[in-house]
């Protein structure tokens, strides 16, 4: 509602920072690039993270299960800035380790088009740790009685999975996607430390826009209503889940 | 169950109570940390964990000399001039006030205009000889400019300080290896590059290190060839200029011809230059602190940018503003006084710091000039034919938007004229 610029006094702007949203093709980049980024991580956190769930809970010794799922979670316990430098090296152009094993001279981060999938995979060896416990914690709650009884009336693999395993730990999925989808619209810190949003604003993200307008542009007022739309969105997608949800949730 | 509901909110509250009580007090805390409502005098300069120690030995002095005034100062370790600012003008917005602060060119005419500063000229006409003294040690453009630049209405709210200019830094074992003579003070952008080529076949180390850094790495390129970002008084951006794209074009090319590494990634020059496999980087002075501890200054040697149409150097100096809202205004200028003073002054180059002393008798003595690559004295002679580094008020967005799109061209993910097309109406949008 107001242009300010942190240092001197505020000033009533009443629907012009608004009516900037609209207009400003930065901000729609932004949010289309959240999005695609937001979705991609909800599919792979799930979809992998399910799988990595599966092939734990499997029969396993106890210490390959203990040592597993420390090094899956382990990832998720560094910080982001650390991550990031980290696959900053991993990723670099010249001298990086992926472009040694994969013989290629791919500048992965520079390049147009492959900037916010690298990204999505950075974030998702981040984060898999967390989907991972939460869905396993989930495969865990399945009654083992339900398993032996469809396997009695002869139901195989897959159908055990899909009609008991499944809807049992529904809401736990349920949980994980609304978690994954929140913590992913709002990702900063990979694209700030390693991208900077570039090449060409490809993989800016809503937050780090706001950060920019609010901390460099010193757009206060404008900052204020991008967070807005930040909170309106994630409002709107999460009620939109909750109420999906009722679809296929087993309650 | 409802027992157990029932108790996990009230400890929920509980916590909640807490936590709110703690974030409460940790507010009141820090803001009459800073502020200038404490005894001790508060200084803020930017600084990392290397330059930390130096800052420390210069504060020592000082306390020696002025033991009835207690400093506090405080490093606010930060990559680039823009994000130092934010942090500052986000620390006074939430009324933490320190009464002295480091500001650079980039900054002031940001922080003069927006009145947070005391003006300094009662100060300088009741300490007239001192100041006299200090600006006939001075390369008379660097008080110039400060008057130009770094204010909006005339008054003076900054003594200019220390500066960085850019020059070119060169391995010269790579040059004597590859057999080819070192660069002379007028060499021009032909014989850079033939430089770079010769070096890159018979050694195959990279020629030169291109990178996106508005201050280090684009801006001496376009003054060079007699071009700039921003008009002379910072009003028009003039990123689109022929002459820039050209300068631009000549430097992605360097990428494409692999006589640079490419960009984006995290290619260390002085590292790479120490260990022979880079030939040229950019640098004013601050390099010497890591070529120092890689034991390479003789290795090195120093030579004004080449140059394609004029010489031409980016220059940005440190400024030590009062601010108005500062208690102890007396005390913050007797310690400027100090920084500017000889003493303070070569102290500060014999600890290594990171700029040029703005005294010519400094700058040209053993103190500054020993351990340090033949050549060094090209950075202070710089100032005679450099260019204030533009920064209007936006400067860590205009920054961003310039980086950007050099970025673009470097990497070749578009074309010279469009990348800075489209950056140039980012800028436009900015002033």
């Amino acid at each position: 509602m107001f242009h300010w610029d942190l240092l001197s006094t505020p000033e009533f702007a009443g629907l012009d920072n608004f009516k900037q949203l609209v207009t400003d093709g930065a901000t729609v980049r932004a949010v289309i690039n959240t999005f695609v980024f937001a979705l991609a991580s909800v599919v792979t956190h799930i979809g992998i993270g399910m799988l990595l769930a599966l092939g734990v809970h499997r029969t396993m010794t106890r210490g390959t299960k203990y040592f597993v799922r420390t090094a899956y979670f382990f990832p998720f316990l560094v910080s982001w800035a650390a991550v990031a430098l980290i696959w900053k090296y991993v990723l670099d152009p010249a001298f990086g380790l992926a472009n040694y094993y994969l013989s290629a001279t791919t500048n992965w981060l520079a390049s147009p088009t492959l900037a916010l999938p690298t990204l999505i995979v950075v974030d998702w060896w981040h984060t898999i740790g967390y989907t991972f416990i939460i869905l396993l914690a989930g495969l865990q709650t399945v009654p083992a009685q339900l398993h032996e009884a469809a396997r009695v009336d002869g139901a195989n693999a897959w159908w055990r999975f899909w009609s008991v395993t499944l809807p049992v730990m529904s809401p736990t999925i349920f949980f994980a996607t609304v978690i994954t989808f929140i913590g992913a619209f709002q990702i900063f810190d990979p694209m700030v430390i390693m991208t900077q949003g570039g090449p060409d604003g490809a993989t800016r993200s809503i937050v780090q826009y706001t950060y920019e307008k609010g901390f460099q542009s010193f757009e206060v007022g404008y900052a204020a209503a991008l967070s807005l739309v930040l909170f309106v969105v994630i409002m709107i997608v999460t009620g939109l889940q909750f109420r999906l949800s009722r679809r296929w949730v087993h309650q | 169950m409802d027992q157990s509901v029932l108790t996990r909110r009230r400890f929920l509250q509980a916590t909640g109570g807490t936590a709110l009580a703690a974030s409460l007090a940790a507010c009141g805390g820090g803001g009459s940390g800073g502020g200038a409502s404490t005894k001790e005098l508060s200084f803020v300069y930017m600084g990392t964990a290397e330059q930390q120690a130096t800052w420390n030995k210069l504060f020592a002095k000082f306390t020696e000399q002025h033991p009835e005034i207690k400093l506090k100062a405080e490093g606010i370790p930060l990559s680039n001039w823009g994000d130092f600012f934010n942090k500052l003008s986000t620390r006074i917005a939430g009324g933490q006030v320190p009464d002295v602060i480091q500001i650079a060119t980039e900054g002031q005419r940001l922080f003069a205009s927006k009145g947070l500063l005391a003006p300094l000229d009662d100060y300088i006409a009741k300490d007239k000889a001192t100041i006299d003294e200090y600006y006939g040690d001075m390369d008379p453009n660097l008080i110039e400019w400060d008057k130009k630049y770094a204010s909006t209405d005339g008054k003076t709210y900054y003594l200019p300080g220390e500066f960085n200019t850019m020059c070119m830094w060169y391995s010269k074992d790579l040059f004597a290896k590859a057999g080819v003579p070192e660069p002379t003070a007028r060499w021009t952008w032909d014989q850079f590059r033939s430089a770079c080529e010769q070096i890159k076949a018979k050694t195959g180390a990279f020629g030169y290190a291109a990178g996106p850094e508005y201050f280090a790495a684009i801006m001496p390129w376009l003054l060079t060839n007699g071009t700039s970002s921003f008009s002379e008084d910072w009003s028009k951006p003039t990123y689109d200029d022929p002459k820039v794209i050209e300068a631009a074009e000549f430097n992605r090319k360097l990428v494409a011809d692999k006589l640079s590494p490419p960009p984006g990634g995290t290619f260390d020059a002085t590292t790479a230059a120490a260990q022979g496999k880079l030939a040229m980087f950019g640098g004013g002075r601050w390099p010497i602190i890591s070529i120092r501890n890689l034991k390479a200054t003789q290795k090195m040697g120093i030579v004004p940018w080449p140059t394609k149409v004029e010489q031409g150097s980016p220059v940005g100096w440190n400024g030590y503003p009062i601010l108005k809202a500062s208690k102890k205004k007396d005390d913050a200028w007797t310690f400027i006084k100090f920084l500017i003073s000889k003493e303070g002054s070569s102290t500060f180059a014999q600890l290594g710091g990171t700029i040029v002393p703005a005294r010519k008798s400094i700058a040209n003595s053993q103190s500054f000039l020993e351990d340090a690559p033949k050549g060094t004295e090209y950075l202070y002679q710089a100032l005679s034919y450099a260019t204030p580094i533009p920064s209007p008020d936006k400067g860590a967005a205009i920054q961003k938007a310039i980086e950007d799109g050099w970025k673009q061209v470097l990497t070749g993910n578009a074309a010279p004229a469009d990348a800075l097309g489209k950056a140039q109406t980012t800028l436009e949008g900015l002033v």
